[in-house]
């Protein structure tokens, strides 16, 4: 019984947050965007360059006019990673009145993601959870290139390059990681050696052992995320036998945590997004000005170009007599932007890619990958 | 050679292993509670020191800082949460502990945002050549610093007054008590060390790997808590042993291509086994259960 | 007043209180979910309750009853997910009827067994270790079952990318998955009550003792791990309904340990406690994920955590007992019974 006090302490607790943070009052005549990713957790940093720069475009839109007028409305919710998460997430934003989503940031969620919102066609894009079966709905896009894509380009680049032997420097645990390096694998030439070297969620804090199995590899590829590269880099600058990195849009973000200068190998990406590119740079400016360049990648690059081309998209529907309003269902919306995607509806203005955005009749993303030197190499 | 770099490697991020098992099994052995909040000491020690390196721009006093700041919050958070549960059953201090890591991780989040640091300052580079082999030196120091902790806890433990009322409070609470022994005071030297250890670990995990996020000790802490099994709860050489012996298993294991996703099934796998064999630990005292 | 308290102290209400809770509840909520009238979220908070009410009361008859360690229940969990969740997959494909109920039956005994088998292997250590011992090798196991699991070859059980499973109708499925935790409870409350339970219970309390009195220790604490592991792996099968994808990512120790602090929180060695603790927890948790979004989402962990060290901190510290006596509901209840009880005391 004397549990009951504390349960009833515990309640009046919850309660007294509830109360606190369901001030702040939804306006009714907005378009509603929602979006789930990791906001705490070890992959915080990739959500929040993502919740930033969608808030970012979301604000920009608005000081513009809004969508002829009707103002948006942004949603974030944290899934720390966890697909078990996603469900509950997907119920709340469906409940605050969620007509069109970002989707979620990293794929195992977004794998859940997308079998909640099938069932009430709710359209989402997604701006990095990259996985091919994250597309495969019919409600379900993409501003990323599917890993599928990314390690049929990376393996023919490599092929290209004559190199006899390489390193590889993967996560074995992450479908990101495995993804692009199975389909790597699969299209290399037979006649190059791979030296593989991976890495799992539990060793990723120190990287000596693979440091010292690669060291003799001139080229090492990585499908990996920034921030573990970051740390491979700087724990393999003494290793002269390593003259180049070459790696996926994951590598993306790495000169916010590097200072690159400090790096003697050169380091070169397939991208879909280069922060020095002429695209790019007024977003830059602006992200950076506003969130500092902590958390300044790919992921948000590709997040704000998703709303602008949602946007972009509905605007193009109005043109050609839709209607679309805060009244709008989720349904109808999905619908409306199917329509528009797969008719070729043209996003122009991107920062990712060249600037110029489309989706193939499979709805895969069609945009232009960059090569993108991040680094020469060090003079000698 | 492969396998000797490896072997090497091992006992480097083995040391660092042995540092925090130390810590957790000297709080294990007197305070008997599994302090699942001291991994996330390692990570306040790790950005204790970041700032600080901002602030003086010395390594070392950077060190000096952070110790310091391990050592007060290991006695307040023993003070705040555990210290008010003596008597009670340990699994509610487990609670507790848990409890005081997902608060560490998460205010450290808030302070620190998301993104991880890269603090590069902190490491040591270079390597001792010998003919075709090659040792780097953070594997040296790493080493080194290690065996002089044990050495000197070994000796404070013997011969110092403190050292020998914590051999007896972990023996015996109630008789300590009664002998005279301050206990509360006893316990909260106990968590001072191993915080302050924390610190030192989080100093040459920096060294090596400088990479700092408010997960960064989450990993660690449970591989050490392993390592502190391994060895026999309680026992410092014990520690020491369990943590190089599981620093070697893991850089073995990614050292082959093959195994290396398996790593993590690899070095629990070890510990079964070996505790099977020696119910506990390698270097444990096998207690008779008393009528 | 008197008959009231009288009534209310009668064995039978107190038994089977939790059986008409748990009834009530799936009868109340089923009937609002077929209606329509139930939010999808409410719908998910009652698969996740279920799921989590399954784990606490399953483990805490090892941490409870039997008084060992466990670190591992996520781990048969996992198994369960897996095996249950590949049948399920194989069986649906075969029929077409993602609903089907016979499907998700025959995939609960199957996972469950699975996860038994495992209880059982994992059991064997327990009759050797001790205490942290024990717990550090649940752990362990737990971690290595989740491990294999991923790195088995993609056509297995989906490697990376997590095994594809059928989603029950989530209309339904929360009321099928409380069915499971009365089964569970019905299990539990009757080997804890009769001969059997007296003597795990005497293990826990001196182990020598029970062992002198003859009671077969081997045997018991087998029979409980693979008890206690059976439940987990319903518990699996019945997450992999909830999910379309089962990602061994989710079952680390981290979630061993939430499964823990639901046992000691609702106290050990209580079956409603658990189921209590089990209910409360997830609904705070679920409950902090929705309300603090955003920019503010990193609160969560905070609110968390201070609510877990102040009700452990309350409900257990030595010097809060005077406290504790004086302010709660039993106290206070009492001190309105008493006023009449001091009244009737003459009329005798």
């Amino acid at each position: 019984m004397k549990k009951l006090l504390a349960l009833l302490l515990a309640v009046l607790m919850i309660a007294g947050t509830c109360i606190a943070f369901s001030s702040c009052k939804k306006s009714e005549d907005t378009i509603k965007i929602g979006l789930s990713g990791p906001l705490t957790g070890s992959a915080a940093v990739y959500g929040k360059g993502v919740a930033n720069a969608a808030q970012m475009a979301v604000d920009e839109i608005n000081a513009n006019g809004g969508l002829n007028g009707i103002k948006l409305e942004l949603k974030v919710m944290d899934d720390v990673n966890d697909p078990t998460k996603v469900a509950t997430n997907y119920a709340a934003l469906v409940d605050w009145g969620m007509q069109v989503s970002l989707g979620t940031v990293t794929t195992q969620p977004a794998l859940e993601f997308k079998n909640l919102s099938k069932n009430d066609n709710i359209f989402f894009m997604t701006p990095s959870a990259s996985a091919d079966a994250v597309r495969a709905e019919s409600n379900g896009y993409q501003m990323c290139f599917a890993d599928k894509k990314q390690g049929v380009a990376a393996a023919n680049y490599v092929n290209g390059l004559g190199l006899t032997k390489i390193g590889v420097f993967y996560q074995s645990d992450i479908d990101y990681s495995q993804g692009i390096f199975t389909e790597f694998k699969a299209n290399l030439n037979d006649t190059i050696t791979v030296v593989e070297a991976s890495f799992t969620e539990q060793t990723k804090a120190d990287f000596t052992t693979q440091v010292s199995s690669l060291k003799d590899c001139e080229f090492i590829f990585m499908p990996i995320y920034y921030s573990e590269a970051s740390l491979f880099m700087t724990q393999a600058k003494a290793e002269a036998g390593i003259k180049t990195y070459y790696g996926c849009d994951g590598l993306d973000g790495l000169e916010s945590v590097l200072d690159l200068s400090t790096i003697p190998q050169a380091i070169t990406m397939l991208t879909h997004f280069k922060s020095d590119a002429d695209n790019a740079k007024t977003f830059v400016a602006n992200y950076t000005a506003k969130y500092g360049t902590d958390t300044l990648n790919q992921f948000g690059a590709s997040a704000y170009d998703c709303v602008y081309a949602i946007v972009g998209a509905l605007k193009a529907a109005i043109a050609d007599g839709k209607t679309v309003d805060a009244n709008t269902s989720a349904s109808d919306m999905c619908e409306i932007l199917k329509g528009q995607l797969n008719g070729g509806y043209t996003y122009s203005g991107a920062v990712t890619g060249t600037g110029e955005v489309k989706w193939t009749s499979e709805g895969f993303v069609n945009k232009e990958a960059l090569v993108h030197v991040l680094k020469e190499a060090a003079a000698n | 050679m492969e396998f000797l770099s490896a072997l090497l490697n091992g006992f480097s991020s083995g040391g660092t292993y042995a540092i925090i098992a130390i810590g957790y099994t000297m709080v294990y052995g007197i305070a008997k509670m599994l302090n699942f909040a001291h991994g996330d000491i390692i990570m306040v020690g790790g950005y204790a020191m970041f700032v600080s390196l901002m602030l003086l721009n010395q390594p070392l006093l950077a060190l000096a800082f952070a110790i310091l700041a391990c050592v007060l919050l290991g006695i307040t958070v023993e003070r705040l949460a555990y210290k008010p549960l003596r008597g009670a059953s340990s699994l509610a201090v487990l609670i507790t502990a848990i409890g005081v890591s997902s608060l560490l991780q998460s205010l450290a989040q808030i302070i620190f945002g998301a993104a991880p640091k890269m603090p590069t300052r902190f490491m040591i580079n270079g390597t001792v050549v010998l003919g075709s082999f090659r040792i780097n030196y953070s594997t040296l120091v790493t080493l080194a610093v290690t065996v002089v902790i044990m050495a000197v806890l070994t000796v404070f433990v013997k011969y110092t007054k403190t050292g020998r009322a914590m051999v007896a409070v972990s023996e015996d609470r109630g008789a300590a008590q009664l002998m005279g022994i301050n206990t509360n005071r006893i316990i909260a030297v106990t968590f001072a060390i191993g915080s302050a250890l924390a610190a030192v670990a989080a100093y040459l995990m920096l060294m090596k790997a400088p990479t700092l996020s408010s997960t960064l000790g989450a990993m660690p802490g449970i591989k050490a808590f392993t390592a502190a099994v391994i060895g026999g709860i309680g026992s410092i050489p014990g520690a020491m042993l369990g943590g190089v012996l599981l620093g070697v298993i893991e850089s073995l294991a990614l050292s082959v291509p093959k195994l290396a996703p398996f790593t993590d099934a690899i070095e629990f796998a070890v510990l079964v086994v070996i505790l099977l064999v020696k119910p506990a630990g390698l270097l444990g005292k096998a207690r008779r259960e008393k009528v | 007043m008197n008959r009231i308290a009288s009534f209310f102290k009668k064995s039978f209400l107190r038994n089977y209180a939790n059986y008409a809770v748990v009834v009530l509840v799936a009868l109340v909520f089923g009937i609002l979910s077929m209606t329509g009238s139930l939010k999808m979220g409410n719908q998910f908070l009652l698969e996740q309750i279920a799921i989590a009410a399954l784990l606490a009361v399953s483990l805490s008859m090892v941490v409870g009853f039997l008084g060992e360690l466990s670190l591992g229940h996520a781990g048969f969990m996992c198994a369960g997910a897996y095996l249950g969740g590949k049948l399920a997959a194989a069986m649906t494909a075969a029929s077409g009827n993602q609903n089907s109920i016979v499907t998700l039956l025959v995939a609960c005994v199957a996972g469950g067994c699975a996860a038994a088998v495992l209880g059982f292997v994992i059991g064997l250590p327990a009759l050797r270790l001790k205490g942290d011992y024990l717990a550090i090798v649940t752990l362990a196991f737990g971690e290595i079952v989740r491990n294999v699991v991923m790195n088995l070859p993609m056509s297995w059980f989906g490697g990376t990318l997590g095994l594809e499973t059928p989603r029950f109708d989530r209309k339904y499925l929360f009321v099928l998955a409380l069915v499971m935790v009365l089964l569970c409870l019905a299990v539990t409350q009757n080997l804890i009550r009769s001969k059997h339970g007296r003597a795990i219970i005497s293990i826990k309390d001196n182990e020598i003792a029970a062992r002198a009195m003859g009671i077969d220790i081997t045997k018991y604490k087998l029979f409980v791990f693979t008890v206690s592991a059976f439940f987990a792996g319903v518990a699996g099968v019945l997450y992999s309904y909830t999910v379309s994808r089962v990602q061994s990512a989710t079952f680390d120790y981290n979630y061993s340990i939430e499964i823990l602090v639901m046992v000691v929180l609702g106290g050990m060695g209580s079956v409603n406690g658990s189921l209590i603790a089990a209910a409360l927890i997830t609904f705070i948790n679920t409950k902090l994920q929705t309300v603090l979004t955003g920019n503010l989402a990193v609160l969560q962990n905070v609110f968390y955590a201070l609510i877990l060290i102040t009700i452990v901190i309350y409900k257990n510290a030595p010097g809060l007992k005077g406290f504790r006596e004086k302010y709660n509901l039993n106290t206070l209840l009492s001190k309105l019974k008493k006023k009449p009880a001091e009244e009737e005391v003459p009329h005798e």
